[in-house]
């Protein structure tokens, strides 16, 4: 059954900020959902709501933000029930989060190491798990072993103890293999640097392995190759691509660019003003592109393998959200609005298998 | 086709100077000595990523930061050592638009103001109306109204802002017109009308353009002709279906095999630079790019190949490899 | 062919409009800053129309007692008897026929109406030094901030000297050189308020000439005059607003302080501070002397910090829209 493999599951969430220029409606309504071990693209122009999204999961939204309604079940427990201080705790142990920016997200008077040596000791017990075990078996505990005793809680025996000095040890290690599981180039050296002497892509892998020390089952990584160049972006994807192997959690990869998405995406799910308009595998998105916006989008991104002449641009503009167009937020820029579009928000129904679209042409 | 632009061994370096008595103890040689020619009416690509000094050369053609060494060579003018006077006329005719549409703009001047203004630097108009309604007719041309004359550039969106942006240059009527990433701020939809006003704008008014961006696929869809830049020399030049599809550089090869491809069932072959891009504080010596070519030999590592030509196509190697096969030869 | 022109100057006039509308809309919303704006514009009007509503020869002390204390008249300190306001517990020394608000001072003249006349003479103080110093320091940091440089460096250096110049002893300098005049004073203080100008324009500029929009006007051909003060100015003329409507307040208190320290150029002067520091010497006798021309000082300055704050709030430009 889909639903056991299911991670997260988003409905009807509706979240706005109050301004002094208005009530901006930023999430209209937004569906969606998240299955183990997959990576789904996020994928929207500015002002789509994806970000806010990501944020009101992890319950960073900022102080003038007000969720109107809906829910975020996250391993069958609604989320937006819960206290300031169980979601803090569920973004360190379950949550982990990756944003555009590293450098303004990494703290830059401390070194990369007592950053990450700091993530690993939030879990004393784990590291004291893993001294004990690697005195008992003689053999190295890395990193990736500490990956599969997620899910099992096995305590060998309590009786030996385990020194302070030991324990930071352990952490210091982890963080070394860790860093090598990012592909960190020099991993031993770059511990002991500052963030500012690092390249962007090695601040966005160190983000990264800060993310991954916890072990997450759930992954958002917003815009993590927006600001970086073409070569760094292909490494980071690389890097991802492998990780998804190697550790059991499922990812939000939100992105404006499509062809990421492409490149890296299980699933993708489109945004538009405050809304998912169409969810489905990558390949059938492609390949059967039903929403007039998604449609609309694809056709307005430059291809390199297929040349045209004129790309297919958008007529209006991204709608303001603190007087959004009724009904379907996308009816004043559609070629095929109806009057029913203006009048009610169309909702996500499956119109092909697997294949969700929230627009009347296609179904309702 | 007449050479438009001539550019030769364009160098420019920023001082680093350290100490009480501020001595200039290096170099952060931003743009290292590179060479070549835009011809008229054609869209000449510039691609490279950070630290590939395309934007300081963009900057150095138009007098903005003063080049170190070299020439450049407008329509047969010398733009290098053009002063005062020179220096404006050649600014009606050369112009450039940023990449940056929130801060290229005024956020006191209405876009009447601005029009107007750029109008009466250069002596455009002779009298108020006739700069009012050359104002309006290209402020209809980029896609925007008369309603739009009397507003700040707040009110508006990026989109707009860098169609305020054209409007403002075509009012002096330019000939060529450097494009440094005009569209890296925008939306998806946004950029593809305003890369389809330039091209309109292109046929309209006979222009050259020089496009620089980091945007592989956005360079593809403008360019006629492009030129690779790493670290602040250029290690391939052609046209553009060459260099996309046959390149004959490693680094262009990594970089084009680099491009996310919109098409989830495009069958791409992994193939990964190693390493991060390096800044020009400390250029390696030999080919600059041999500590992240997968092909580097002794040779790569002492020599600095030259920007050679052969076919209409230069590149800067010691070696002809066959990506596929791995093969090389001298 | 005209009609075209105006349409565009009325355009652009009524866009500048709408801007400024924006402004007042901002100020409006702030409960304090409309209440001090409310009391600083009184205080202005008060001050334009006051010579008008007091006869200025009231101030003369000419029939007055003279500085040896000789009355030609019994009239001494006196608190009203039969005033709405009592100050309880005072010695009243006389009994006559008039009333006085606020009581009279050592030479029994009307100390409400002397607080009046003071107004103008404050009030054009803080004026002519604010106005003077922000222009001056504007202009020199301007220029220092764009030129960069030696000029730069030359600049700051001497702000640096008459930054170090303390205002007292440069105003002891000046009266002893040109006489204790109003004039001489406000040399004086000139002198010593406009450098933290230059430094504050000075940070403006510098950080505004590196925006993208300043390099696109000199891409277009614009000159450095050109773009200095049609551009970079006028956008970064706010923090100097606001310090200058905070300073207004401090000119009103620091000549007040002068007053105290004997630089009061004649003591009849209607000046606040003047009238508090002559009659500080009758404190525990008549304490109204010094309370209500400092209470109006103090209002006045309140006023005018509540409005410079407001202004910060409003014209920063990235608190706006």
């Amino acid at each position: 059954m889909k639903e056991r493999n299911r991670v997260l599951e988003i409905k009807d969430l509706k979240v706005n900020f109050h301004t002094y220029r208005g009530e901006v409606k930023a999430l209209n309504g937004v569906n969606l959902n998240l299955y183990k071990r997959e990576i789904l693209g996020l994928v929207g122009e500015s002002g789509c709501g994806k970000s806010v999204t990501a944020l009101t999961v992890l319950g960073l939204l900022p102080e003038n933000a007000y969720i109107e309604g809906g829910e975020i079940l996250f391993r069958g427990e609604d989320l937006l029930k819960k206290s300031a201080g169980d979601i803090r705790l569920l973004r360190a142990d379950e949550l982990a989060t990756v944003f555009q920016d590293p450098l303004t997200y990494l703290n830059p008077v401390l070194k990369i190491e007592t950053q990450l040596v700091e993530v690993f000791m939030l879990d004393k017990k784990l590291l004291k798990q893993a001294v004990i075990a690697q005195k008992t078996h003689g053999k190295n505990v890395t990193f990736t072993d500490i990956l599969s005793w997620k899910n099992d809680s096995v305590m060998e025996s309590t009786n030996l103890k385990v020194s302070r000095g030991e324990v930071k040890k352990m952490a210091k290690d982890l963080c070394v293999d860790l860093l090598r599981l990012v592909k960190m180039p020099d991993a031993e050296r770059i511990l002991s640097q500052y963030p500012f002497e690092l390249s962007g892509g090695m601040r966005q892998r160190a983000m990264i392995a800060m993310a991954l020390a916890r072990r997450p089952s759930l992954f958002i990584a917003d815009e993590i190759t927006t600001a970086v160049d073409v070569t760094i972006q292909a490494q980071i994807l690389h890097l991802m691509r492998e990780l998804r192997d190697k550790i059991d959690a499922s990812t939000i990869m939100i992105t404006h660019d499509l062809s990421v998405a492409a490149e890296i995406a299980d699933r993708i799910a489109v945004m538009y003003g405050g809304n998912v308009v169409e969810v489905s595998s990558t390949v059938e998105i492609f390949r059967n592109p039903l929403h007039p916006y998604t449609k609309m989008l694809m056709k307005a991104i430059p291809n390199v393998k297929k040349p045209v002449k004129k790309l297919k641009s958008i007529p209006g503009t991204v709608p303001e959200m603190i007087n959004p167009p009724s009904g379907c937020r996308f009816h004043p820029r559609c070629p095929f609005a109806m009057d029913k579009c203006k009048k009610e928000r169309p909702k996500l129904l499956e119109a092909v298998e697997k294949h969700e679209v929230a627009c009347y042409l296609i179904k309702g | 086709m007449e050479d438009l632009l001539i550019v030769k061994d364009l160098k420019t370096w920023f001082p680093i100077k350290s100490g009480i008595i501020q001595r200039t103890v290096g170099n952060v040689k931003a743009v290292d000595g590179i060479s070549f020619t835009v011809r008229k009416g054609e869209t000449f690509g510039l691609v490279g990523e950070s630290g590939s000094g395309k934007t300081t050369a963009a900057r150095s053609i138009m007098r903005l930061i003063e080049p170190t060494e070299g020439e450049i060579h407008f329509n047969g003018i010398n733009v290098t050592i053009a002063k005062g006077g020179n220096l404006r006329k050649l600014r009606r005719r050369m112009q450039i638009i940023f990449q940056d549409p929130y801060a290229s703009l005024d956020p006191r001047q209405t876009v009447n103001s601005m029009l107007v203004e750029a109008m009466k630097i250069h002596g455009v108009t002779k009298s108020r109306n006739e700069s009012h309604e050359r104002a309006l007719k290209l402020l209809n041309k980029v896609g925007l109204s008369e309603e739009h004359l009397y507003r700040f550039p707040h009110e508006f969106s990026g989109g707009q802002r860098q169609r305020i942006a054209v409007a403002r240059v075509l009012t002096l009527n330019p000939d060529f017109l450097i494009l440094d990433e005009p569209t890296s701020f925008l939306d998806v939809s946004v950029q593809a009308s305003v890369l389809n006003l330039l091209k309109d704008l292109q046929k309209d008014f006979d222009l050259t353009y020089l496009f620089i961006s980091h945007n592989l696929a956005v360079v593809h869809h403008m360019s006629k002709r492009v030129a690779v830049m790493y670290l602040g020399r250029l290690m391939e030049v052609a046209e553009r279906d060459a260099i996309y599809d046959s390149p004959k550089h490693p680094y262009t090869y990594h970089l084009m095999a680099a491009i996310p491809v919109p098409d989830p069932e495009f069958e791409k072959e992994e193939v990964l630079l190693t390493g991060d891009v390096p800044s020009p504080v400390d250029i390696p010596p030999g080919c600059r790019f041999h500590p992240r070519c997968p092909y580097a030999t002794d040779k790569c590592k002492k020599e600095e190949p030259i920007l050679e030509e052969k076919d209409e196509h230069w590149v800067a190697c010691h070696y002809n490899i066959d990506f596929k096969s791995g093969e090389k030869k001298p | 062919m005209a009609k075209k022109t105006a349409e565009a100057r009325t355009g652009e006039w009524a866009a500048r409009w709408a801007d400024i509308k924006y402004t007042f809309y901002l100020l409006r919303k702030n409960p304090l800053v409309m209440a001090g704006s409310i009391i600083a514009i009184f205080f202005v009007v008060l001050a334009l129309l006051a010579n008008f509503i007091v006869d200025p020869n009231l101030a003369n002390p000419s029939g007055y007692p003279d500085f040896d204390g000789n009355y030609p008249f019994e009239r001494k300190l006196v608190w009203n008897r039969d005033s709405i306001i009592s100050w309880p517990g005072r010695i009243h020394l006389y009994e006559g026929p008039e009333q006085f608000l606020l009581g009279t001072d050592s030479w029994g003249r009307d100390l409400f109406k002397m607080i009046i006349l003071a107004l103008p003479v404050d009030m054009e103080n803080a004026f002519i030094i604010t106005v003077g110093a922000a222009a001056f320091g504007t202009l020199i940091g301007a220029l220092a901030g764009y030129a960069g440089g030696v000029v730069d460096e030359a600049v700051l250096r001497i702000t640096d000297i008459f930054l170090a110049f303390p205002a007292l002893v440069l105003a002891l300098v000046f009266a002893a050189m040109f006489g204790r005049t109003l004039s001489t004073l406000r040399y004086a203080l000139l002198l010593v308020w406009w450098p933290p100008y230059v430094r504050l324009m000075r940070g403006q500029i510098l950080g505004e000439k590196e925006k993208g929009y300043v390099e696109a006007l000199r891409a277009l051909g614009g000159g450095h005059i050109g773009i200095l003060f049609r551009h970079i100015l006028p956008n970064s003329i706010y923090p100097i607003l606001v310090q200058a409507t905070l300073d207004f307040g401090g000119v009103i208190l620091t000549f007040s302080a002068l007053m105290f320290l004997g630089f009061s150029p004649s003591p009849s002067l209607p000046e606040l501070g003047n009238l508090a520091a002559s009659g500080y010497e009758h404190i525990f006798e008549a304490p109204w002397l010094i309370v209500f021309p400092g209470l109006t000082m103090l209002i006045i300055a309140l006023a005018f910090n509540l409005v410079g704050d407001g202004l910060r709030d409003v014209l920063d430009p990235k608190l706006r829209r």
